[in-house]
C-alpha cells in the first residue's frame, strides 16, 4: 500500500526554508530561524478558524511559492514607479522583495543600511526586536515565515533630537519570473527627540503575480516622532502582507496615514504600545477597492502608561465583489489613566456585492478614560447625488464627487498640503469606474 | 417658455398633482401659493426630475422640448435651476469646486469653453457680494454647518452664477429672518430679466412684498385653484388657506375674473 501523500503547502514551504541551509548573521539569529521554520510547519497557515483570519482567506497565499534566497531575483529588471516625492529626496528600492544597491547617501545624523551591515552596528537592539514577535500559532504564521527567512531588511537609523526628513521606499516586483512569497525587514530606530517621514509605496508591473510579507519594527525615544505614509497601487494580481509594531516611550508621536488603491488580497497589521506617559498613535487610512479584491486593517493599540492617546480613523469605498475588513482593538490596561481612545471606520458600498466586515474591540480597565467609537456601512446619499444633479452633474460625476469627498477625510490628514493633493488625485483615479444608479449607460450625445 | 398640461403625478404610489396646468412666459415671475400638502413642492421636483415623483398623465414642455424625457442634469444645462427649500449638505466636497465643476459642465453642453479657476473667481467675485456671502463660506464644505438663512443665499448665489433661463424657487423665504428675506429677494430681483422666467413657491405672501410677481396661482388639491395678479396674494393673506378651502375659490374666481 503506498502511504505517500502529496506534500502540504506548508511541508513544501518548510522544506525548502531548511534546504536554504544557514543564513547570514549571528549563531543567536541562526537558532532563532531554525525554530522559526519549526513553529511555522507545525501551526501551518490561518484558516477561518483562526479569529483574526477569520474574513481574510489564506488561499491567496497558497498560490505562491517558497521564498527564494540570494540576491539572483533581477534585480535590475523591475520597472520602479514614478517617485511620489521629488526625485531628489532619500530613496530605497526594493526590487523583487530584495534591497537594491547602493544605497543612498543618508543626511548627517542618519544611518541607512543593509540588515547585515545594520547588525554589526546596533545588534542590541535589533536583537530585542527581533525576538520579540511572537511566532506561535497559527495566526502568527506569517511572521514565523519573515523570521525563518530573515535576510533582506534595512535598518534606519536616526540620532538624538536629529530631524531626519524623508525617507522614500519603493517596492516593486516584476511581472517575469516565479510567484514568490518574499519577505523583508524594516527596522525604525528613532532616539529622544529624533524625526522621520518614512513614505513606502507599492507598484509593481502590470502582471506581477508576486507576494510580499514585510514587517516594520520601530522603536521610537523620548519625544521622537515618525509619520509613516503608505500609498499602495499593486496590480490585482499581487498579494500583500505587511506588519508594523511601534514601541513607543513616553511623549512620542506615531501617525499612520495609509492608501490602499490597488493590490488582489492585502492585509495591514498594526500595532502599537504606548509604554510612556502622552505618546500618541495615530491610524488613519483610506482604501478604494473594486472586482474581487480584499483589503484587511487589523490594528491594535496597547495603552500601558496613563494620559496617552490614540486614534483609528479608516475610510473605505467598496464596489464590484470586493470585500474590506477593519478590526480596530484598542487594550487600556489598569493604570493607563486620563487615556484617551478615538475610533472611527466608515464605509461606501457601491456595489450590492461588495462586503465589509468592520469589528471595533475596546478593553478598558482604567479610570478617567476618554474613548469614542464608531462604525458605519452604508450606501452613497442619493438626495445628495440628486442635488449635484440640478446642478448639471452627470449621474456619474456626481457619485465620483460624493464618493471622491468621503474619502478625502483621509487625505486631507496628510500634513504635506501638496502630497496630500497629489495622493487625492490617485485615490481618485482608483475609483471604481462602473458606479451604480448609471444603469442607463452612457446617453447619446444631444 | 413652461407649458405644462393636465399634469398627474405621484409619490410612492399617492396621487399628488391632479390635472395641473401653467403657462409661463420668458421675463415673467410667477408665485404658487397654496397650504401644507397642495402639491407645491412636489410641482419643483417634477420639473427637477428628482426620482421617486411619478407622472402618470399629462405633459411639460420646455422651450419646445418634452422636459419630462431629460435626465436631471440635462434640464439644469438646458437651463432650470431648482433652489432647495431643504439645500443638501455634503461634507467634504468644497463650495467653490462644487459650482465649477457645475458651471462647467453646464458650459460644456453648450459647447462654451470651460472656465479655469482665475476666470471662475472673478466670475463669482462681484455676485458674492450681492448675496453679502463671505469668502469663507466658498472655502466651506457644500451647505455643511451654513445657517438657514446661509444655506438660502447659497441656493441663490448659485442661481446667479448658473444663470438659468427658468429658476423655481421652493419655499426659499422659509426659516428667514426679515433681513435674510430681504437680501435673498434683492439677490433675485437682480435676476430679473426679459429671458429668464422665475416661478415661485411659498406659503406665505410677505416674499412676494419684496419680489412682486406678473402672475399669482393657487395651488390646491394638486390643481391650479385660481389665478390672478399680485393682489390674490394680498386676498389670500387675508383670508388665509382655510378660507379657501371651505369653498371661498368660487368667488374669488369670480372677482378675478371681474
Amino acid at each position: 500500500m503506498n502511504t505517500s501523500s502529496p506534500m502540504t503547502l506548508v511541508d513544501r514551504w518548510s522544506e525548502s526554508l531548511r534546504a536554504a541551509g544557514p543564513l547570514p548573521g549571528p549563531g543567536w539569529l541562526q537558532r532563532l530561524r531554525e525554530r522559526a521554520v519549526s513553529e511555522f510547519s507545525e501551526s501551518g497557515l490561518p484558516n477561518r478558524k483562526t479569529e483574526s483570519w477569520k474574513y481574510t482567506p489564506v488561499r491567496a497565499f497558497e498560490k505562491l511559492e517558497p521564498p527564494a534566497f540570494g540576491s539572483d531575483r533581477g534585480v535590475q529588471a523591475v520597472v520602479r514607479p514614478q517617485a511620489l516625492l521629488d526625485a531628489d529626496c532619500t530613496m530605497v528600492d526594493i526590487a523583487n522583495g530584495v534591497l537594491a544597491a547602493p544605497l543612498p547617501e543618508a543626511p548627517n545624523g542618519v544611518s541607512i543600511l543593509a540588515l547585515a551591515e545594520g547588525m554589526q552596528r546596533y545588534e542590541i537592539q535589533l536583537k530585542r526586536l527581533i525576538e520579540k514577535v511572537d511566532l506561535e500559532g497559527s495566526s502568527n504564521a506569517f511572521a514565523a515565515l519573515n523570521t525563518a527567512c530573515l535576510e533582506q531588511g534595512l535598518v534606519v537609523h536616526v540620532s538624538e533630537n536629529v530631524h531626519a526628513g524623508a525617507l522614500l521606499m519603493r517596492w516593486a516586483s516584476s511581472a517575469g519570473g516565479a510567484s514568490q512569497f518574499q519577505s523583508f525587514r524594516v527596522f525604525l530606530l528613532l532616539e529622544a527627540g529624533a524625526q522621520l517621514d518614512f513614505l513606502e509605496q507599492y507598484q509593481s508591473e502590470e502582471t506581477a503575480e508576486k507576494g510580499l510579507n514585510v514587517i516594520i519594527q520601530a522603536e521610537l525615544g523620548h519625544g521622537a516622532a515618525l509619520g509613516h505614509i503608505r500609498v499602495q497601487s499593486e496590480p490585482e494580481s499581487m498579494t500583500l502582507l505587511t506588519s508594523t509594531s511601534i514601541g513607543q516611550t513616553a511623549d512620542s508621536r506615531y501617525s499612520y496615514r495609509g492608501f490602499d488603491l490597488g493590490g488582489g488580497m492585502v492585509r495591514h497589521e498594526f500595532e502599537a504600545e504606548l509604554n510612556g506617559p502622552r505618546a500618541f498613535a495615530d491610524f488613519s487610512g483610506a482604501f478604494v477597492l473594486d472586482n474581487k479584491r480584499h483589503v484587511d486593517n487589523h490594528v491594535s493599540v496597547d495603552h500601558a502608561s496613563p494620559d496617552c492617546r490614540s486614534e483609528q480613523f479608516f475610510r473605505g469605498v467598496l464596489g464590484g465583489r470586493s470585500r474590506g475588513v477593519f478590526n480596530g482593538r484598542a487594550l487600556i490596561r489598569t493604570g493607563a489613566d486620563g487615556s484617551s481612545v478615538r475610533q472611527s471606520n466608515a464605509n461606501l458600498l457601491l456595489s450590492e456585492l461588495a462586503e465589509m466586515d468592520t469589528k471595533p474591540e475596546l478593553e478598558i480597565y482604567a479610570d478617567e478614560v476618554e474613548a469614542s467609537h464608531g462604525a458605519t456601512v452604508g450606501r452613497l446619499d442619493e438626495d445628495a447625488v440628486f442635488y449635484l444633479r440640478t446642478r448639471g452633474l452627470g449621474d456619474d460625476q456626481a457619485r465620483r464627487m460624493l464618493t471622491s469627498a468621503f474619502c478625502r477625510a483621509v487625505t486631507e490628514r496628510i500634513e504635506d498640503r501638496a502630497l496630500a493633493a497629489k495622493v487625492a488625485e490617485m485615490v481618485d483615479s482608483a475609483m471604481p469606474g462602473g458606479l451604480p444608479g448609471n444603469s442607463a449607460g452612457p446617453k447619446a450625445e444631444s | 417658455m413652461l407649458e405644462i398640461r393636465n399634469l398627474h403625478a405621484t409619490v410612492g404610489g399617492k396621487p399628488i398633482l391632479k390635472g395641473l396646468d401653467l403657462k409661463v412666459d420668458p421675463g415673467e415671475v410667477h408665485a404658487i401659493m397654496g397650504p401644507n400638502g397642495a402639491g407645491k413642492s412636489t410641482l419643483g421636483n417634477v420639473i427637477a426630475g428628482r426620482e421617486g415623483y411619478e407622472v402618470t398623465a399629462g405633459e411639460v414642455i420646455y422651450n419646445g422640448k418634452d422636459l419630462l424625457e431629460l435626465e436631471p442634469e440635462e434640464r439644469a444645462c438646458e437651463g432650470i435651476f431648482l433652489a432647495f427649500q431643504y439645500p443638501v449638505e455634503i461634507p467634504g466636497v468644497n463650495n467653490t469646486y462644487f459650482l465649477r465643476a457645475a458651471l462647467n459642465a453646464q458650459r460644456k453642453y453648450r459647447g462654451e469653453p470651460e472656465l479655469d479657476s482665475m476666470q471662475f473667481l472673478k466670475l463669482v467675485r462681484a455676485k458674492l457680494e450681492i448675496l453679502h456671502i463671505s469668502d469663507d463660506l466658498m472655502h466651506r464644505a457644500v451647505n455643511e454647518g451654513f445657517s438657514g438663512g446661509e444655506k438660502k443665499r447659497n441656493e441663490i448665489f448659485q442661481m446667479a452664477v448658473l444663470e438659468p433661463r427658468l429658476a423655481i424657487l421652493d419655499e426659499t423665504d422659509s426659516g428667514l429672518d426679515i433681513d435674510a428675506l430681504r437680501i435673498v429677494a434683492e439677490g433675485v430681483n437682480r435676476q430679473r430679466s426679459e429671458k429668464r422666467s422665475i416661478i415661485v413657491v411659498t406659503h406665505y405672501q410677505r416674499l412676494l412684498d419684496y419680489i412682486v410677481p406678473d402672475r399669482v396661482h393657487v395651488l390646491a388639491d394638486g390643481k391650479i385653484a385660481a389665478s390672478g395678479g399680485a393682489e390674490l396674494a394680498l386676498k389670500l393673506e387675508e383670508q388665509g388657506y382655510t378660507w379657501l378651502e371651505q369653498g371661498g375659490i368660487q368667488a374669488l374666481d369670480m372677482e378675478i375674473r371681474a
